[in-house]
């Protein structure tokens, strides 16, 4: 963004797009795919290399799978690595210079939000049916409204804080190179690292609290 | 800053081929040798674990095989000794007997020669005495009656008075 808070648009078939959040996102696509590519290019029995870290990656998230949704989450492992490996280069993607994050656009984490959700109420009614409607009136019919309410909070506070969290991140790189002065890089060099963990810690929440809400409608 | 538009569709839709892509791609191959893996380290467990058990049924096998080997020694070794313990006093015994046959002989060698010697004495006695006697007895007697005479004289002495004397 060369101005804070101004996007450029492309017009589609009468459709407004984010032409830098798209362009961003099949970068961070195509890295993806390419560090996939890497790893399953000479499968060994003992991993190295990018086996070994898209290895360390799968069997975490299958152990953090069994643990909240018992036997039914191996069917969502695939969804949940690739949204792992995808929010950890999207966030990470906006600290090389001259590139931005597509998660720094709300449509890109409120597009994946109600996916997620989407997901949590098609499964829950698809696994449970009946007892997962009467699930929300448990333990008295009057707490339905405070479950509504929780259930329209789950997408929009999931949205925000991943959207919030990475634009805020890369306004404050821009304000620091605008502020200091050119001898005085320390503390964007700080920021800089903060950020890089900032990035990875909310990949990983991002995932682990999709993960507890689709547990809350598939566990048995 | 915050301003949703089509984007929003063309970023589920992104992210739902991403996730078809990746299945088929990364997750299925790495999903497969990671079941591999924990089958082949299950198959190494569960064969060094029978292997185990056949070195320790082998090893109580020839355990129990050189006790037998040990105890069959043991009966053979005690066999032999009693056989030669029986045998040597055998042969002891037969040694006895030996000597004692052997001193029998001899000691009736002893006797024939005392007789022997008795008998010679006795002759020699009987000419010394007829020589003394010719000195002293004036009568030339003749030498057939002579030794008649001497031989009932000695006949008549004690024959024990010689056998003493041994």
């Amino acid at each position: 963004m060369e101005h804070i808070g101004v996007r450029e648009t492309v017009q589609f078939m009468g459709l407004t797009f984010n032409w830098e959040t798209l362009c961003m996102t099949w970068l961070a696509m195509a890295i993806v795919i390419i560090i996939s590519c890497l790893a399953v290019k000479s499968l060994s029995i003992i991993p190295k290399g990018w086996q070994n870290f898209v290895e360390i990656i799968v069997v975490w998230l299958h152990g953090q799978l069994e643990n909240m949704m018992g036997k039914r989450g191996k069917m969502f492992a695939p969804f949940i690595v690739s949204l792992f490996l995808f929010l950890l280069t999207c966030n990470l993607l906006g600290l090389i210079p001259t590139l931005a994050s597509p998660t720094n656009d709300l449509n890109t984490t409120l597009g994946l939000a109600l996916l997620v959700v989407c997901m949590v109420h098609f499964f829950g009614l698809y696994f449970k049916g009946g007892h997962y409607i009467a699930h929300f009136f448990q333990p008295f019919p009057p707490f339905v409204i405070i479950n509504m309410i929780e259930e329209i909070a789950k997408p929009i506070t999931l949205a925000f804080r991943l959207f919030g969290n990475i634009l805020a991140g890369e306004i404050l790189i821009i304000v620091l190179l605008h502020l200091l002065p050119i001898w005085m890089p320390i503390p964007s060099v700080l920021w800089l690292g903060f950020s890089i963990f900032i990035s990875c810690v909310h990949a990983v929440i991002f995932t682990m609290l999709s993960m507890a809400y689709l547990g809350n409608a598939v566990k048995e | 800053m915050i301003e949703l538009n089509a984007t929003l569709i063309a970023q589920i839709l992104n992210f739902l081929i991403l996730v078809a892509i990746l299945r088929a791609l990364a997750y299925k191959p790495v999903a497969k040798m990671l079941q591999q893996r924990a089958d082949k380290i299950q198959e190494t467990i569960d064969k060094a674990n029978s292997d185990k058990k056949a070195a320790e049924d082998t090893l109580a096998q020839y355990k129990s095989q050189l006790a037998d080997a040990q105890k069959r020694a043991q009966e053979i070794v005690d066999k032999a000794e009693i056989t030669a313990r029986q045998e040597r006093e055998a042969l002891v015994a037969e040694t006895k007997k030996e000597i004692d046959r052997m001193k029998q002989n001899a000691q009736l060698e002893i006797q024939n020669e005392r007789d022997r010697a008795f008998d010679q004495m006795k002759a020699e006695i009987v000419s010394l005495s007829l020589a003394a006697a010719e000195k002293i007895v004036a009568k030339n007697l003749s030498s057939k009656e002579n030794d008649k005479l001497v031989s009932d004289f000695i006949s008549g002495l004690d024959k024990n008075m010689f056998e003493d004397a041994n």
